[in-house]
Formats: C-alpha cells, sequence, structure tokens
C-alpha cells in the first residue's frame, strides 16, 4: 500500500507553494527550455513553409535548365557554364512531345534610362513563352508576342517597380526606354509580383532574346547560337514531368555529343528543387531544435540541483514522515513527483510563452508560423520527463535516510 | 499482557576492540496501559532506548517484540507499517509541517495508513477536538504558540490509534504551564487505556508517571513503581 498519485500531487503544489521564489526559480530554466524548443521548431516550420511555398509559386509543371553539372556543382562538367544555347531551347520546344512551352531566359543586370530617371534592373531576354511558363499576369499593354520574336524589334515589357521608377504615375505604353544606349518601346507593364528566393521580380525590364544577344550583350565569339543562363520549361501537365526531364536529357546529350562523359547541363523539376530545400529546411528544424533541446537540459539538471538541496534541507521532514509510517516508496513517489510538477508546470508556462513568441514571429516576419502540436506534446513529455529523470536521484537520497538519523540531524 | 519485550536488546557501534556499547543488553517488559518515564542523563541509553522502542532504528542484538510481534528483523517498509499503526510519535521540537494546515497535518499518518479521505478528515478533526484544538483547524503551525504546536503533534501521534504513544521530551520546548496542560491530556490518554513511554529529564513530569525506568551508561539501573494512588 502506497499512497495516491493525486494526493501525492496535491502535496507537492503545496509544498512548492511555500518556497515561491525557489520554485520559480528552478522552473526558469525549464520555462525558458520548453519555449524556446516550441519557438525554434515553429520557427524552423516557418522557414520550411516559406521555402516551399516559394518552390510552389514556380508552378508544380514548370522544369528548369540550367548550364553545368548540379551535382558536382555549378560549372563542373564544362569548362564555363554557357553550355546551354538558344538552339536548345528551340531543339526542345521543337521535338520534346511532353513539353507545352519553353522560355530560355538571357539575363543581366543593366541601367535602364528614360531621360533623367534611371534604375538598375534585371534585364532578361526571352521568348513570348515566358508569359504562361512563369505564369505572369500584366497590368497594362501586352508581353512579347511571336512578331516581336521573329522581328528582334525594340519593344520592351516593364516589371512594376521599374515602371513606376520611371515613368511615375504616367502611363508607359508607347513612350521609350534606354538600355545600353538602344532605345526600346514599351509595350506592356506586369503586374506586381513580389520577390522570390530574394530577387525582387518586379525589377525587370522583358525584351526579345534575339535583341538581348545581338544588340545587349553582344555577340559571342566561336558560338552559332546565343548561350542562354535558363531555359525555363512547362510540362504538358503534372504527369508529363518525370517524362519531359527524361526527353530533354536525352535530347541535349544528343546535341551537346555527350557519349561517355557526364551531362554539361541539370534538368531539375520543381519537385526536384522542393527536396533539396526540404533536406536543408529539416536540417535547419533539426538543429533548432537540437540547441534548444540543451536548453531544456540543462532546465533540468537545475531541477536536480535544486531537488538535491530540498532533500538535504528537509532531512527532519523525511524523518519525521517515515516515523508516522510513510514508506521508502512513499518518499521518493513524493520528491519525484514534485520534480515533475515544478518540471510540467514549467512546462506549461514555457508553452504559452513560446506560442506567444510565434504569434509575435508571424506579425512581425513574412514567416507564417503555426504552433505545432506535436512540438507542444514533445516537450511537454520531455519536461515531465526531465522532471522523473533528474527527481529520482534527489529522491532515492531521500528514501534511503534512516528515520533516526534523518530526525536527529 | 505486555505490550513491549525486549529481550537481552543491545546496541552497539562499530566492531571488535572499538565496539561502543549504546546500550549494553537490556531486559524490559512494559505492560499494556502503563505510563512509564525514562530518565537518565545525557549518553545514558534513554535516547537509544527510545528508538528502538519507537522502531525507529533497529537493534544489533537481542529479540523486541511490540504488541506480541517480533519486530527486531523486520524490513524497513514493514517497520514503517508497525510505525505508522502502533506507535505515535511526539518530539520536544513537535516536526509539523510548516506548509500544512493543522488539520492536514493530523491527517498525514492516516495519508499513510491509505484511509479514506472523509474519514481521515472527521478522525483528524476528533483528535483535534481532542486535544482542545477544534477552533485552529484551518491554522499553520507559524500561526499557533508552542503549547499549541504540541497539542496538534499529539493530536497527529494519536490519530491512527496507536496502542503506544511514545514522547522524546514532550514539555522541553514549553513552559510549565503548558507542560501541565501537556501532561494532562497524556493523562487522559493513558486513563483511556493508551500506553505511554516518555523521555524526559524532567522529574516533576517523571513523578505523574507511575513507573520511572531510570538508564545510567547503557543500562538501566533503577526501576520504581509509583503508588498508584499517586499516579497523577
Amino acid at each position: 500500500m502506497s499512497i495516491n498519485l493525486l494526493e501525492n500531487a496535491t502535496m507537492a503544489v503545496k509544498t512548492l507553494n511555500a518556497n515561491r521564489l525557489r520554485s520559480g526559480l528552478t522552473m526558469l530554466g525549464i520555462i525558458i527550455g520548453n519555449a524556446s524548443v516550441i519557438a525554434m521548431v515553429a520557427a524552423g516550420q516557418a522557414a520550411q513553409g516559406y521555402v516551399t511555398r516559394q518552390f510552389e509559386s514556380l508552378g508544380t509543371n514548370i522544369l528548369f535548365i540550367t548550364p553545368g553539372d548540379a551535382q558536382r556543382g555549378p560549372g563542373a562538367g564544362a569548362s564555363r557554364a554557357d553550355t546551354l544555347t538558344l538552339a536548345d531551347a528551340e531543339a526542345i520546344a521543337a521535338e520534346v512531345l511532353a513539353v507545352s512551352a519553353v522560355s530560355p531566359e538571357k539575363t543581366e543586370r543593366l541601367r535602364v534610362t528614360r531621360g533623367a530617371a534611371e534604375t538598375q534592373s534585371n534585364v532578361i531576354g526571352t521568348t513570348p513563352d515566358y508569359l504562361t511558363v512563369r505564369q505572369i499576369t500584366l497590368a497594362q499593354g501586352r508581353f512579347l508576342n511571336p512578331v516581336d520574336s521573329q522581328a528582334n524589334g525594340p519593344v520592351a515589357v516593364l516589371g512594376s517597380e521599374v515602371a513606376k521608377t520611371l515613368f511615375g504615375s504616367q502611363v508607359p505604353l508607347n513612350q521609350s526606354i534606354r538600355v545600353k544606349n538602344l532605345r526600346f518601346e514599351v509595350i506592356g507593364v506586369v503586374a506586381p509580383r513580389g520577390s522570390s528566393f530574394g530577387q525582387n521580380q518586379d525589377e525587370a525590364v522583358y525584351i526579345p532574346i534575339g535583341v538581348m544577344a545581338n544588340q545587349v550583350t553582344g555577340q559571342e565569339v566561336g558560338k552559332t547560337s546565343p548561350s542562354v543562363q535558363t531555359i525555363a520549361v512547362s510540362a504538358r501537365d503534372e504527369t508529363q514531368a518525370s517524362a519531359a526531364q527524361y526527353q530533354m536529357t536525352n535530347l541535349l546529350r544528343l546535341r551537346h555529343g555527350l557519349f561517355q562523359d557526364d551531362n554539361d547541363f541539370t534538368v531539375q523539376s520543381q519537385q526536384d528543387l522542393l527536396t533539396t530545400a526540404a533536406s536543408i529546411t529539416d536540417m535547419l528544424v533539426l538543429v533548432l531544435g537540437f540547441t534548444a533541446g540543451i536548453s531544456l537540459l540543462v532546465g533540468g539538471i537545475g531541477i536536480m540541483n535544486i531537488m538535491l538541496v530540498s532533500v538535504t534541507e528537509r532531512t527532519q521532514e523525511i524523518g519525521l514522515r517515515k516515523a508516522i509510517g510513510a514508506k521508502g516508496r512513499d518518499i521518493s513517489a513524493q520528491f519525484t513527483i514534485e520534480a515533475i510538477v515544478l518540471a510540467v508546470i514549467g512546462g506549461a508556462i514555457g508553452t504559452g510563452l513560446g506560442i506567444a513568441s510565434i504569434v509575435v514571429m508571424t506579425l512581425t516576419t513574412p514567416l507564417i508560423a503555426g504552433v505545432s502540436l506535436g512540438a507542444i506534446a514533445i516537450s511537454f513529455s520531455v519536461s515531465g520527463a526531465i522532471g522523473l529523470v533528474f527527481g529520482i536521484v534527489p529522491a532515492r537520497r531521500a528514501a534511503q535516510l534512516d528515520p533516526i538519523v534523518a530526525l536527529r540531524s | 499482557m505486555a505490550l513491549i519485550e525486549l529481550d537481552q536488546v543491545s546496541k552497539t557501534y562499530g566492531s571488535g576492540e572499538l565496539t561502543v556499547y549504546a546500550l549494553r543488553p537490556v531486559n524490559l517488559t512494559i505492560a499494556a496501559g502503563d505510563y512509564c518515564a525514562i530518565i537518565g542523563p545525557s549518553g545514558s541509553g534513554k535516547s537509544t532506548a527510545m528508538a528502538i522502542i519507537g522502531c525507529l532504528d533497529r537493534p544489533t542484538g537481542g529479540r523486541y517484540r511490540l504488541d506480541g510481534r517480533l519486530v527486531n528483523q523486520m524490513a524497513a517498509d514493514d517497520l514503517a507499517e508497525v510505525r505508522n499503526r502502533t506507535i505515535g510519535f511526539v518530539f520536544q521540537q513537535f516536526y509539523l509541517l510548516p506548509q500544512l494546515t493543522a488539520l492536514e497535518n493530523v491527517m498525514l499518518p492516516m495519508v499513510y495508513a491509505n484511509q479514506p479521505p472523509d474519514k481521515r478528515r472527521s478522525r483528524a478533526m476528533q483528535a483535534l477536538e481532542k486535544v482542545g484544538l477544534g477552533n485552529r483547524l484551518y491554522n499553520r503551525p507559524s500561526q499557533l504558540s508552542g503549547g499549541q504546536q504540541q497539542r496538534v503533534a499529539i493530536a497527529r501521534a494519536i490519530v491512527n490509534r496507536p496502542k503506544l504513544l511514545l514522547a522524546d521530551e514532550p514539555t522541553g520546548a514549553l513552559d510549565s504551564q503548558t507542560s501541565q496542560s501537556i501532561m494532562a491530556i497524556f493523562a487522559d490518554l493513558n486513563r483511556e487505556g493508551m500506553t505511554l513511554v516518555m523521555v524526559t529529564h524532567d522529574s516533576d513530569v517523571a513523578k505523574m508517571c507511575n513507573r520511572t525506568i531510570t538508564f545510567r551508561d547503557g543500562q538501566i539501573v533503577a526501576d520504581s513503581r509509583a503508588p498508584a494512588s499517586l499516579a497523577c
């Protein structure tokens, strides 16, 4: 026969309440540990969600072809990272059936002017397919069309911020801007898109890729077709994405004359990018959680420390309890439960603080942090377990005290 | 009938030539319903005898029978149960738990006896009534005088209705008037049939008992019985 748990817990609360300052300070470690586990895990998951959303905003059936072999680092597989050409993009559009739109992109950061107004902007040479592949919408006018591509006319579509900087409240349509002393006629303005991966997509000027290659960046020596940095491709639908990936790889290997050699380009689907990002952000969550876990552990050691002091201080109480009939296990249960109660109350307060910090994070940063029930459950049970584990040593010490020795101490 | 039977009970520390006798082999029988004082100078072995009688300590040698049960070889947890059921303790320093009310302090032995809460409450209240503290149930020890605290301790000692009440210098921390009232409670309890054994060095207190056992150098050197008419 041993006294029951509820009774012990009530007794523990009374005892801890009688020594509020000490109990509070003891709990502080657990409070901070618990709050940081919950907040850190939430921050990590929010970052994960943020990155995932960024990739998903690209569209689910998008594929990217970039020069060099990503498996072996950028630029590997070729001496220079200019192995992709406009002709490759044209070949893909013509020959790969699983693909519905192909948008080669040749980008350079350049000064764009209109009279006295000027701005630095990403000038992107591309084709009309960019509109569908990159899922952009226009605020005014139109995007590049096949006629523009064919004619290589000096026309430009402006990102919303470039339009605002250069034209203010005026309507930019049919006006002209200058890039590298070439005059372009504005035919459209893209609706605001926000930033993606830290790059402001509204700071862009879109011009026909032919104009970009021939007049803006200039002809490249020894190239029959201008090089491009990226070929973005839309698969016909999600199910065709891997077929497109396979077919494009084969086509490009053939075109680049690779038989034994490794690829000098990389085809990545949105899924590949997501997986890569997830493996990085998973690690981030793990590192954050681990760091916070250490503070939880330190909090637990704090509990053990104070409980050991408490056993020493309360030797007479232990002696008295034993004299009136408490068994060893009653005493050890009492001290263990005190430690658990400390840890669990500390855990509850820490959880509250953690949730509060998540709310603050969500309100003040672009991260959307969720309160993870899993993290709460884990840190709660971990703090309970910490109370149990770190309560055991002091509790055993208390239980083994000899009643007469304890009473006369 | 004998409640306490010590048969060649001894307590030693150390071994071989370094053996120190806290208690030389002692024979002592105390009958149920007796009211005994144990007196003697400090270091005489009276406290050791008290601890052994109270099952707080185990003898090194000899046999100890309490209420017919051989207790000198019992395991620690069994002794805890014996203390809980058969013995009530009153100490010089009261040993009340400061965070608990008078009522909760008195209920404590019944908590360890696993009694149902409503029974604990009613019996603890009865015990406090009996020591004259029916109106102080919810006071904490710090809100009570020394005499009141000792009365709470007595209520705690008798709440499980033990056969034996052991008091270790129960009036040592009290003034003479308060001591009188505590002794009156003890006399009442003894009249109701409870066996009392009290360690004291106050000869006035010892005179109120009907038997005085004197210890010196770990041995019983005198055992005198006061005339029954003089008791109390």
